[in-house]
């Protein structure tokens, strides 16, 4: 088992009302592929909005096959809207 | 070359008057300002929440992206974070370039990429939100 906090940001934080997200995932090597369903599955209210968000690891965009570890920051990045 | 990154509170302060870049033919800027309405609707402002290191990270990347893809020979690129009333100014770039042409489209090209990929959010904030967060706050 992993555990992963996931950082919310923007309409996604706003619609679960906190900025973060725990899990735990049955995996012992997660990829975001992993924690997207996960996260579906614990926060449903979020499933609309995981359809287009992009997931950051350690301030970088990565790819749905990205392992994610258990001292890696990860953040949920939806639409963004500065300028 | 040159890259500046900046994320400040609040509104962009004035900018302090001409800037270029050794070897530069033309210099363009964009000052990105805060309107008064949203939709259907008046407000006082936006406040804007910057995922900062990435958002740093992000316009740095851009910032070289327009080096390398344009050629240009400098970028200065403010963002604000927190409360930016109407009027205010929220996001200054400026860009150096041998010819003309080049500095407006690495121009074009960096807003738009920066309205798909940099971690800033904003939300609209109208006089009743102002008050309530000013109670909240003392």
């Amino acid at each position: 088992m992993t555990r992963i906090k996931v950082r919310l940001f923007g309409v996604e934080a706003r619609s679960l009302g906190r900025s973060e997200l725990e899990l735990d995932l049955p995996q012992a090597a997660p990829t975001c592929a992993d924690v997207r369903r996960a996260a579906a599955a614990a926060a449903p209210r979020l499933a609309s909005w995981l359809a287009i968000c992009r997931f950051a690891i350690n301030h970088a965009f990565v790819d749905e096959a990205a392992a994610v570890g258990p001292g890696d920051e990860v953040a949920l990045i939806g639409m963004v809207s500065g300028g | 070359m040159s890259i500046q990154v900046e994320i400040l509170d609040g509104p962009l302060p004035a900018d302090g008057g001409a800037w270029s870049y050794p070897g530069a033919g033309a210099v363009v800027g964009f000052d990105g300002v805060v309107r008064p309405q949203e939709g259907e609707g008046e407000i006082d402002g936006l406040r804007y929440q910057a995922y900062q290191p990435m958002a740093e990270r992000e316009l740095a990347r851009l910032a070289r992206a327009i080096v390398e893809r344009f050629g240009v020979l400098a970028v200065r690129v403010a963002h604000s974070r927190g409360f930016v009333p109407a009027a205010g100014c929220s996001f200054r770039l400026r860009i150096a370039a041998a010819h003309r042409k080049e500095a407006i489209w690495a121009m074009d090209w960096f807003i738009d990429q920066l309205k798909r990929d940099v971690p800033i959010w904003k939300s609209a904030v109208d006089a009743v939100e102002r008050a309530g967060a000013g109670r909240a706050s003392q």
